[in-house]
Order: C-alpha cells, then sequence, then structure tokens
C-alpha cells in the first residue's frame, strides 16, 4: 500500500525516469505508472485505505490523480472540478497552502471548496524556466494598488539565498515573509491563464466567440444559448489550448477580490485535528533504518573516537558512521560539528545504543574557551572600539556638547534558537546514480545542491520529497539536518536512512539568533526632545541583521543621528530568527524612547507620536493612525489599577524607504504582582491592512502567535554558552510559556494604508519586549535591560 | 521481550524492550504517527495520550506499563475527524503548524471528559501542553467551543 508524499511527484520525469525503484513502487505504480514516488504509512494501509480511499476522503487535500490535465505549472484540473493548486512555498503553520491557493483560485474562478493544495516538485523546478508571462512584474512597485507590488528576485544564484534564476516556481524558498509579496502576482496570474485558456477552449467547442462566455465556480456560462460547462469537461481541451498573447492577461485589483481578504480557515487543518499530516519525522519507506547522531556539542569540534564494539551486539542496533564536519560552503559558511551516528532498526534503539557508546571529542581550543560570561564582555568592550559607522547624519557631537541632558543605556540580548517543536530530521536514500530525499525544508534547492556536492550524484537526479515541518520560524538558517543524514545514506547506498535528533541534538544543530548588545545615547534640549542621538550595536560579525531597521534613520525624528556596528568574532553558528536582527532591535530602540519619555516627563505614547510627526518618512502618516488606533483601543490613559501599567510601541519594516511596508502597533498591558509576577493582560493591535490582507485570518493567526513568542524572548528565553557548548538544550531549562501565560485578550484592528505589505511572519509583537520592561518600571521604578526578565528581581511593595 | 497493547481498541501483540517508551511503540511499531516526539523528557506534551483515560506523556512512560490498560491516541478520537473537539479546532482554525496539536487534542480532551464545563483556570492548570507557534489563543476558544459541541 502506498500513500502518496505530498509532494507532486511530476508523472513523466520523477517517475519514469524509471529507476530502480521497484520495491517502492508496488500499489502505486500498478494503479497508475505515472506515480511511482510515494512513501508508505503503514497504520492506515494496514487499516485498508487505499488509494483510491484517500482521494475520496474529505481532507485529503494533497490528492490528485495522475490523468488530470495540467492547465499550467500551477493547476490541474480533474473531470469532477477538482483543481490542484500545486504549492511551491513549505507549510510551517504561516498558512501559506491557503493563502497560495486564494490567490490563484481568485482568477480562476474555481469552486474553493473544490480546491487541493499539493506541494511542487523541486526537481521540476529547476528543470523548466518559468512561464514568460511570469517574468515581469507589472505595475509600479510598493504604491501601485493595479500592479504586483515589489517582489523580489534579486541577486538569484545557484547556491544563494534566492533560489535557481527563472526557474519554473519563480521562488521556492520559504523566507522572510515573502510568500504573499513575492508570489502575489505570478500566482494571480496562473490562475488567470489558466480560466483564460478554459474559456478559449469552451469558446472554441462552441463555437462562440469567447467575450460572450463568463466564469464562475468552476461553471463556464454562455448566456445567449444557456449552455454551461464545468471547468472539469473542459480541462484536457484547455491543457491543449494556448493562449495567443499571454502578455495581455490582467490580474484583478484589491477591490476586484472576491476571495483574496476573506477570512479562510485553513485547509490543512483537517488533517492537523486527526493527527494524518506527514511531517518529515513520520515518512516510512520499507527497508528503512533509522539514525540517531551526536555532534561535538563544542561547535568546530570534531570526533576523535568511538567505540562501537561497546554497544555493536545491542538488540536491532547495525553500524555506525562517523561524519565529518559539514562543508561551510553548503551550509552558508557555518561550521557546525563532526559527529557519528548509530544505525539501527528503531530510532529508540538507535539512540539508546548512542547514549552507552564511547565518544571522545577533539575540541579547537579556541571554541571551548567561550563562555557567556567572556563573550559578554567581549561585546561589550566592542561598543567602546571605534566601529563601522554607517550612517553620520548632523554633527552628533556638537549636539551633544549642547545637549541639557543626556540619558545612556546599554541593553542587552541572549543567543536564542528557534526551538520548533519538531526536532530536526530527514530520510534520505541514495543509490548510485539518484538521490531521493524526504524532508521538510524551507530551501530545498539548497539541499538538491548540497546533495550533489555530497554524493557526486548529478543535482537533476535529486528528488526532494517536501513534507510539512512541524515549525519554521528561520528555519532557512537552521543546522545540518539534511547534510548529516545525506552523509549517512551515502554510507549506506541502498537503504533508506532517517535521522532523528533528540531535542539536545536539535538544540546543537540549530543556527541561533546572534547574542548581542547596544548602546543608545541621547542628549535632549530643555523641552525634552532629542537633539542627537548616538546608536552602537555589537554583534559576532557574521550575525544576521546587525544594521535592521537602524541603517536608514532613527525612526524617531533627531535631527543628529550616528549609528555604528561593533563586532567581535565567536564560534556560535547563527542565522535568521523570526526575522534578522530587527526583534533585538526594536527591543534597545523602544525601550530607550519610553527611558527618553520618562526622562523627558512625558507621555510615552505621544512622545512617540510628536517624534514621527516631525519626520519627513514616506509612512508616517500611517506610523501615527496605527500608534493612535492602538492607543484608542486600550483606553490609554484611563486609571488602572495599582500594579497594572500599559505601555506602547511601534512595529514595522520597510517604513523608512517608502515601497512596501508593514506597520502596526502595539499597547500591551501588563500586570506585575507583588512578588514579581507578570501577567500580560490584554494587548491591543492596530495593524496594517495595506491595499489588502489576502487571508485575514492568517495573519490574526501570525499576530496572535508573535506576541506569545516575543513574550517568552522577553520574560523566559535564552540560551547560555559554557566552555564553548550550548547550556539550556531542552524545555525544562529553555521555558516555553503555557496556556497559563497567554493573553485573555488580544484585539486586533486593521487600518488601510496606501501601499503593498511586506509580511506579517516576522517583526511582528515585537513591541511586548519593550513593553513588559517599561511596565516593569512604571510599577516598580526598577528597569531592567537586560533580557530575559525572569533573571531578575521583579518584587515591589 | 513480546507483550500485548490495547490501542483505540484494537489489541496488538508488540515486540520491544519493556522500557521502551510508549510513544516509540506506537509510533513505529503499531505505526500510529499522530502522536508526536519533541523534547523527551515529559515535557512539551506532544506526545500525550490516555492510558485509561488519563493524558499521559508517552515519551517517558513504559511501554509495559499500559498492559491491560486503554490506551487511546489521537487516531482513536474518531474515524474521521468528527468529534466534537476536532470540530471546534476546525472552526476555530486552531491549529498554525499543527505539530504539537495531537498532544493539545488528547490533554484538553481529558479536560472535558472530567469538566464538562472547564473555565479558564481549569484550562490553565490542565493543559499544560507547550506551542512553539503559540496557537494558546485559539487552543483556548476552541477547548470552550468543544465544551459547548459535547453538551448539544
Amino acid at each position: 500500500m502506498v500513500k502518496r508524499t505530498p509532494t507532486d511527484s511530476d508523472a513523466a520525469t520523477d517517475g519514469a525516469a524509471g529507476m530502480d525503484r521497484r520495491q517502492f513502487l508496488t500499489t502505486a505504480a500498478a494503479a497508475n505508472a505515472a506515480f511511482v514516488l510515494g512513501f508508505w504509512l503503514p497504520p492506515r494501509a494496514a487499516q485498508g485505505q487505499t488509494e483510491t480511499r484517500a482521494a475520496t476522503m474529505p481532507g485529503a487535500v494533497w490528492y490528485a490523480a495522475a490523468a488530470t490535465p495540467e492547465i499550467n505549472a500551477w493547476i490541474a484540473i480533474d473531470a469532477d472540478d477538482t483543481v490542484t493548486i500545486r504549492i511551491a512555498q513549505t507549510e510551517l503553520g504561516q498558512g501559506v497552502w491557503t493563502s497560495n491557493a486564494m490567490m490563484v483560485c481568485e482568477e480562476l474562478q474555481c469552486d474553493f471548496r473544490r480546491v487541493r493544495p499539493i506541494y511542487a516538485s523541486a526537481n521540476r523546478d529547476a528543470r523548466e524556466l518559468a512561464p514568460e508571462w511570469t517574468l515581469n512584474v507589472m505595475g509600479n512597485g510598493g504604491a501601485d494598488p493595479k500592479g504586483g507590488g515589489e517582489p523580489t528576485f534579486g541577486n538569484r544564484a545557484r547556491t544563494g539565498g534566492f533560489g535557481i534564476p527563472d526557474s519554473l516556481y519563480r521562488r521556492m524558498r520559504t523566507n522572510a515573509a515573502s510568500s504573499v509579496k513575492d508570489g502575489r502576482y505570478y500566482l494571480q496570474l496562473a490562475g488567470a491563464e489558466a480560466r483564460e485558456r478554459l474559456l478559449l477552449a469552451a469558446a472554441n467547442l462552441w463555437g462562440v466567440s469567447v467575450h460572450e462566455l463568463t466564469a464562475k465556480d468552476s461553471v463556464i456560462t454562455h448566456a445567449a444559448s444557456g449552455r454551461t460547462m464545468t471547468y472539469g469537461k473542459i480541462a484536457g481541451l484547455a491543457a491543449r489550448t494556448p493562449h495567443p498573447n499571454p502578455a495581455a492577461i490582467a490580474i484583478k485589483s484589491p477591490d476586484q477580490w472576491t476571495l483574496m481578504g476573506t477570512e479562510q480557515n485553513n485547509l490543512d487543518v483537517p488533517m492537523k485535528v486527526t493527527g494524518e499530516t506527514v511531517y518529515g519525522i513520520d515518512v516510512r519507506l520499507p527497508g528503512m533504518k533509522w539514525a540517531a547522531v551526536k555532534s561535538c556539542p563544542v561547535y568546530g569540534g570534531d570526533v576523535k573516537s568511538y567505540d562501537f564494539d561497546a554497544i555493536r551486539r545491542r538488540r536491532g542496533v547495525h553500524s555506525a558512521v562517523q561524519f565529518p564536519i559539514p562543508d561551510p560552503a553548503l551550509t552558508r559558511g557555518r561550521v557546525f560539528s563532526g559527529g557519528v551516528a548509530v544505525i539501527a532498526d528503531s530510532w529508540y534503539q538507535a539512540k539508546s545504543a548512542l547514549d552507552q557508546m564511547p565518544i571522545e571529542w577533539s575540541i579547537p581550543a579556541r571554541n571551548g574557551a567561550f563562555s557567556s560570561a567572556n563573550m559578554r564582555a567581549a561585546l561589550l568592550a566592542a561598543l567602546d572600539e571605534p566601529g563601522r559607522v554607517r550612517v553620520n547624519l548632523g554633527d552628533v557631537d556638537a549636539a551633544f556638547a549642547g545637549a541639557a541632558k543626556v540619558v545612556e543605556a546599554t541593553y542587552f540580548t541572549p543567543y536564542l534558537p528557534r526551538a520548533r517543536m519538531e526536532p530536526g530530521n530527514a530520510t534520505v536514500l541514495v543509490t548510485d546514480d539518484r538521490v531521493d530525499i524526504w524532508i521538510g525544508d524551507q530551501s530545498p534547492q539548497e539541499t538538491r545542491f548540497s546533495a550533489s556536492q555530497i554524493t557526486g550524484i548529478a543535482e537533476a537526479n535529486v528528488y526532494l520529497h517536501m513534507c510539512h515541518l512541524g515549525g519554521g520560524f528561520g528555519r532557512n538558517g537552521n543546522g545540518p539536518q539534511a547534510e548529516q543524514a545525506i552523509m549517512i545514506a551515502n554510507a549506506n547506498r541502498g537503504t533508506p536512512i532517517h535521522l532523528l535528533w533528540t531535542r539536545e541534538e536539535d538544540f546543537i544543530g540549530t543556527t541561533y539568533r546572534a547574542m548581542g548588545m547596544a548602546r543608545l545615547k541621547a542628549g535632549l534640549d530643555t523641552d525634552g526632545w532629542p537633539v542627537a542621538l548616538d546608536v552602537r550595536t555589537s554583534m559576532q560579525k557574521d550575525g544576521f541583521g546587525p544594521d535592521a531597521s537602524f541603517d536608514v534613520i532613527s525612526r524617531y525624528y533627531v535631527p543628529n543621528y550616528r549609528f555604528s556596528n561593533h563586532s567581535t568574532d565567536f564560534h556560535v553558528p547563527v542565522g535568521t530568527r523570526r526575522g534578522v536582527g530587527q526583534a533585538a532591535h526594536e527591543f534597545y530602540r523602544e525601550s530607550f524612547m519610553d527611558e527618553l519619555a520618562h526622562a523627558a516627563g512625558k507621555d510615552p505614547y505621544r512622545y512617540r507620536r510628536e517624534l514621527i510627526a516631525r519626520t519627513d518618512l514616506p509612512f508616517k502618516t500611517d506610523m501615527i493612525k496605527a500608534l493612535d488606533m492602538a492607543a484608542e483601543m486600550s483606553g490609554w490613559g484611563t486609571p488602572l489599577p495599582r500594579g497594572t501599567a500599559r505601555a506602547i510601541a511601534l512595529e514595522e519594516r520597510g517604513a523608512e524607504t517608502g515601497g512596501s511596508a508593514t506597520i502596526s502597533a502595539m499597547v500591551h498591558t501588563v500586570s506585575l504582582s507583588r512578588q514579581g509576577q507578570v501577567r500580560l493582560e490584554r494587548v491591543d493591535v492596530a495593524h496594517d491592512r495595506g491595499f489588502g490582507l489576502v487571508n485575514p485570518l492568517s495573519v490574526k493567526k501570525q499576530i496572535e502567535g508573535q506576541i506569545t513568542w516575543f513574550y517568552n524572548d522577553a520574560m523566559h528565553q535564552a540560551v547560555n554558552i559554557q566552555d564553548g557548548r550550548v547550556v539550556e538544550n531542552n524545555f525544562h531549562v529553555f521555558p516555553l510559556s503555557r496556556l497559563n501565560e497567554d493573553p485573555l485578550k488580544i484585539n486586533i484592528r486593521f487600518f488601510d494604508s496606501g501601499h503593498w505589505l511586506i509580511g506579517m511572519g516576522h517583526d511582528r509583537g515585537t513591541s511586548v519586549q519593550s513593553a513588559i520592561g517599561d511596565a516593569v518600571f512604571q510599577i516598580t521604578g526598577k528597569r531592567f535591560r537586560d533580557l530575559p526578565f525572569r533573571q531578575h528581581d521583579l518584587s515591589w511593595s | 521481550m513480546a507483550f500485548e497493547l490495547t490501542v483505540n481498541g484494537t489489541v496488538h501483540s508488540v515486540d520491544a524492550d519493556p522500557e521502551t517508551p510508549l510513544l516509540w511503540v506506537i509510533r513505529d511499531q503499531l505505526g500510529l504517527t499522530g502522536t508526536k516526539f519533541s523534547c523527551g523528557i515529559a515535557q512539551c506534551g506532544a506526545c500525550t495520550v490516555h492510558v485509561d483515560g488519563q493524558p499521559i506523556r508517552s515519551c517517558s512512560f513504559p511501554a509495559a506499563a499500559a498492559v491491560g490498560k486503554a490506551v487511546k491516541t489521537i487516531e482513536g478520537v474518531s474515524p474521521d475527524g468528527s468529534h466534537p473537539i476536532q470540530q471546534a479546532w476546525k472552526e476555530l482554525d486552531a491549529p498554525q503548524c499543527g505539530y504539537c496539536q495531537s498532544g493539545m487534542i488528547m490533554s484538553a480532551l481529558a479536560l472535558l471528559q472530567q469538566k464538562p464545563n472547564p473555565t479558564d483556570a481549569d484550562i490553565d492548570a490542565a493543559v499544560t501542553n507547550a506551542c512553539r507557534c503559540s496557537s494558546y489563543h485559539r487552543v483556548r476558544k476552541a477547548i470552550h467551543r468543544a465544551a459547548d459541541l459535547m453538551k448539544a
């Protein structure tokens, strides 16, 4: 029995390539020669869930029949009007399966209830070029409601961050909160192109002008004759009907949307409440063995020796494989560690044996000498170095000399992992001429490239079968689970190897948001308004986003502004984490704005409002709108009980530069018990709608989730380094908040603005950090500038 | 060693070292992959299943200790996602990535079976599962909604 992977197996190639995969092809191949790649799902297979039944099951959203006519690379339509929409981004909880399907469906005019998302093939993406009609973005950028916005395809290098230039699906990565921003124009176009061809095919069949036809909910109608035809009936013909002039196809602007802009429940949620969703960890293949691994706990370290003989007779254990430090060229320059894997029949056997296997590590002395205390001291010392001045407006030193008051504060943010719930894993089968990888992956083309480099097998013969991800949060920057699994499987050719990290190993294999410090110093005039601002940030030299959001202007008006970076050299691999640098920078900046407002004796909301009003930033009216709306929603200024306080902050991306932007303001109402227990009582959110949100429900979920994400950053989470290794490596020492800390009230309102949005997957809710800090200050008089706050005595009397 | 486990009403003969955690028997021997592994130390609750109606963290519960007891996993909640708790979860669109949701649902179901009208404080005390996407806001609403649906 075979249940197909949610990856589109695109018949002619992934399958009929015909290599020796017969052992995998039993039922699927018999049922349909096109579907030769699949994987077994023993439980339900054993319970008699056949391919056919899967097709008719409600919620079997990734089903598509093999003979289904493909209208274009994104769309195939069955005779029963089921529309299969191929999704080139990875679903990791952000709702991309649903939003991408909505954008296609809006134009296709199909019945959204009959839509089935399915993962697009990464192999095919690399093999075919994008249709001509997707290559040019229509309109005039971020401020044109009728255009395609500001998608980013710049600097697309083969191994770089943006995938393969002009590949079939334009973009297969899932990053930078950009799936909607980058994909909207061509997904709408894909739907429109298919619709036009369906109409043309029907017009040809009926011998009428295409202009006499209309399409709605998968039905084509010729009003004059009363004839109708469903998409399913004409799809075969439409698949063979090219569009004469696809460049002339226009997309709908937001005022014409009927599906986009409405709240739609996520299409894959039905499978998430039954346990049916296939994550990478759930992949099962015949003959598959499991691998548990240990990497040197000090980054850059390697295996000196290990004693497999000590465990070789344990039940189920097959072998051990040592793997080297993954080539930094395949892991974006990051240096992880070498390690050793134990292969066994089951993962628990492999892991238990590995726990008992003696391993000696070879640890570079320099790396083993790093600890949080000396790293922090190095960051602090770097702040006093000249640094690299990125912005220098006016005459900062002269303005300080003339200031009536100088305020200075130094802030700290620790190393933070993503700690997604699904530990790193990958299943890999290497044969002599082909590699197959089953994985939840935000950058499949880079993983295919790695596989080719490690195995020496042509990249054209590397197939990646995408699974859902149990959380992402910047997994593009994640560690080398795929590379490790490929190395282990390459040493076991012919045997599928399923690598799974323990939670502790996941803390070693991940990349971290860099530990950072910042010193902000402001000169105020006699009325308390800033006349000079000097911002210094320090971070390790390869840290992500050292400039984020400080590099153009200070956001809040100051006539003399200087911003400099100060770097050090640490050994911890760092990456993206729900944004690049900005979340920490928002803590620094917005905390400091609160400190300045208090120093000036002014209300923090009105202080911010005035300083935005004094700028000439392109979106200052939207920022003011956000502040006003959030303040009004929260009842700003109305009395609160002793021990409760409100704090406000702005959140924005892009508002300094124009074009696309996302702007929000939040007011957090925070209570603090006398014993120092913090509770986020209520959050009032004023959020940019831009020209339109594709799925406002998913946006709300992203906002709700990020409020708690950054609550955790503010209150609980830190990873320390001791003797070069991470100290907090599981959830008993790296706390995750639970329901009992979730705010009972989250009020979200949207306001209209005149630009396309950037994305909602990160940098929302960052205001929780400064808000809790300021609420604690208002209640206790104590100002804490190091995160997380739980390490401080927050009690009061 | 071989022993019998009753999971979702079906008796299975399994062959595993008795100290093997129930989680791995469920996932790897019985092939019920809806129950998830995340921390391995009974912290996060992604592996929550019922043993005789009580929610337990199956990553730290020896399989042999479930012999003679009724084990229920997410796959046993309903054959088709039609249980009121699943309906409520769908209505509120509670999951994000969904990885923790099997465990979250099993914890909430146990609570609702003991307290058909849970207060927010009851929910806080009983549903201690971790969700990294922070679906908590909708999960709480879904639990209240499920309580209503289960009464109907």
